[in-house]
């Protein structure tokens, strides 16, 4: 009989400006998976993939993962290892845990990430960000901080397809509204139109509520086989349908689109998650896309097939992305306003995804059995996609 | 002046924080490279076997066809820019503000590259201007020669700047 991945449970801690050590962090979002998940004992677990990027710079901890499973009372029999794909880490996790499961060399595996950025003295992360980049190529042009990178994609979208400012605010609008009672979100505040278009300039086009915040947080959850999950839990199952992860180039020198807002490599994994998955992008009910940038959003549901190229505006002010309009996306209000610490971002997306399969988010999609993950990593690098659904592929 | 928090760092150099490359002939094989830069040249490599005109240079193996057998050939040194950002409050330590990048186009083998354009004040310079190459001093980092003692590495780097009118 063949195994199929399914995600379990998890959670994520308080993300925001936090006062605690990364390894807090870790032991934080390890309790909220646990305490997701009645039953689980820590021994049950045999393996352990933790995300993490900074934690070599700003934590002074390489080989993390033996010093998470210390922290969290495993003792990993399968695997334990850290990855890094900088913002897809977390999605990069839960790809090699279903691969790891449905092969039969892991039952029951933790997916965490986590990161600690604000350092005693704020100016080390905004440094540090040079090394997200191409280090000789890149950083040295002063483009570890992505705002000057998708101002400049932004721009590239707004020559190309008409792409306006008030599309761009009403994607900070719908993903603020969408997190304004999420408890462990990093913004909890509503957002109207206008406070949006007058917010102070960060790169025009972009301003405040354009750019994600740099973010201090964890999150983890548990990915299993069906035929595991069923003795810990009666919720409905959430499989992992399929995924597909693309690099064509890690540098803007060699960017495979015909220009900055044409993202071919994304085109390419959406095309290879759908087919893996066997479904349509018409059958997506909902989606956590990657927000770093309100243009990213818009160019995401795009390249998904949402809606067809250069018309992301439109689809993100026409509220096509709020409940009720045709695909909701962010709807526990994303990167914009939970936060992005980059390896844990991919896991809050998951089990967001989840919870709404499950009929059990706090925005909840009437009748969500498909939902999608994506991400993007670094100088629009990589692309990372995730298809969940309640039903295996058969 | 002793590093705060960490005195023993006193006058040691930490590679994991310099934002420049290692560019000496000792650390890295895409060396000829700066050497280039120095005489005021944009160079790259291109492959011997293959005629593959990688950017940025390889200091190994053509990505095309994995041959060794390279060499490096001149790139046009005017653009034109598509589209420039400019960033003005919160330009990161390094840098100094207005910290502009442009996407420029080139008539060559290398169609377009995000480049940082110095010597522009904001508002200067607009889609479709040309823009030149430009060569800049960078600082100088310590390397250990062994009984040698400590050399001093010299080091430049690139960006464009407008062309006067």
């Amino acid at each position: 009989m063949s195994r199929n991945a399914v995600i379990l449970g998890g959670g994520q801690c308080k993300w925001g400006i936090r006062e605690a050590h990364i390894m807090d962090l870790f032991q934080e979002a390890g309790k909220v998976c646990l305490d997701d998940i009645p039953g689980l004992k820590p021994a049950d677990i045999d393996g352990l993939i933790v995300a993490t990027s900074y934690a070599g710079r700003c934590s002074f901890q390489v080989n993390t993962a033996p010093v998470v499973a210390e922290r969290l009372g495993l003792k990993p029999t399968s695997i334990c290892t850290r990855c890094d794909t900088l913002c897809a880490g977390g999605s990069t996790g839960i790809i090699l845990a279903k691969g790891l499961v449905e092969s039969g060399n892991a039952d029951i595996v933790m997916v965490t990430g986590g990161e600690k950025l604000y350092t005693p003295q704020k100016w080390e992360i905004f440094y540090s960000e040079l090394a997200s980049v191409d280090h000789d190529w890149e950083a040295t042009h002063g483009m570890g901080l992505p705002p000057p990178f998708f101002s400049l994609t932004a721009q590239e979208h707004m020559i190309h397809y008409g792409t306006k400012k008030e599309d761009l605010a009403a994607v900070s609008v719908a993903n603020y509204n969408y997190a304004a009672e999420n408890p462990v979100a990093q913004m909890q505040k509503r957002l109207t139109l206008e406070e949006a278009m007058s917010a102070p300039s960060v790169v025009p086009p972009l301003t405040l509520y354009d750019c994600c915040p740099i973010t201090d947080g964890a999150a983890a959850c548990i990915i299993t086989t069906d035929e595991i999950a069923k003795k810990y839990t009666n919720r409905p199952l959430v499989y992992l349908r399929g995924c597909a992860q693309v690099s064509l180039s890690s540098l803007s020198v060699n960017f495979p689109g015909e220009h900055l807002a044409d993202w071919k490599h994304m085109r390419v994994a959406a095309e290879k998650a759908y087919k893996r998955a066997k479904v349509s992008p018409s059958d997506v009910k909902v989606a956590q896309t990657h927000d770093c940038f309100t243009i990213s959003e818009v160019i995401e549901v795009e390249e998904l097939g949402f809606c067809k190229k250069g018309e992301g505006g439109a689809f993100c002010s026409s509220k096509q992305i709020e409940i009720g309009g045709k695909v909701p996306v962010n709807t526990d209000g994303g990167l914009l306003a939970v936060g992005h610490p980059f390896g844990a971002t991919g896991i809050r997306q998951g089990v967001e995804i989840m919870k709404q399969l499950q009929g059990r988010a706090r925005n909840q999609v009437k009748g969500a059995d498909i939902g999608l993950t994506h991400n993007l990593s670094g100088a629009n690098a990589e692309h990372t996609i995730l298809i969940y659904g309640i039903e295996p592929v058969k | 002046m002793p590093v705060v928090g960490i005195p023993i760092l006193d006058n040691l150099y930490p590679v994991s924080m310099d934002l420049w490359p290692v560019e000496a002939k000792e650390f890295n094989k895409v060396w000829p490279f700066y050497e280039n830069l120095r005489q005021g040249r944009f160079t790259t490599t291109k492959c011997k076997d293959c005629g593959h005109i990688a950017f940025p240079p390889r200091g190994v193996i053509c990505p095309a066809c994995y041959s060794e057998n390279l060499e490096y050939v001149d790139l046009p040194k005017k653009g034109k820019v598509v589209v420039l950002s400019e960033e003005v409050k919160g330009v990161p330590l390094g840098y100094e503000s207005p910290l502009i990048h442009a996407v420029i186009e080139f008539d060559g083998p290398v169609k377009r590259m995000i480049s940082k354009i110095v010597n522009c004040p904001v508002g200067a310079l607009k889609r479709g201007d040309e823009v030149q190459f430009v060569v800049f001093d960078v600082p100088p980092m310590p390397i250990e020669k062994g009984k040698a003692g400590t050399i001093t590495a010299e080091r430049v780097f690139f960006a464009f700047e407008p062309v006067n009118k």
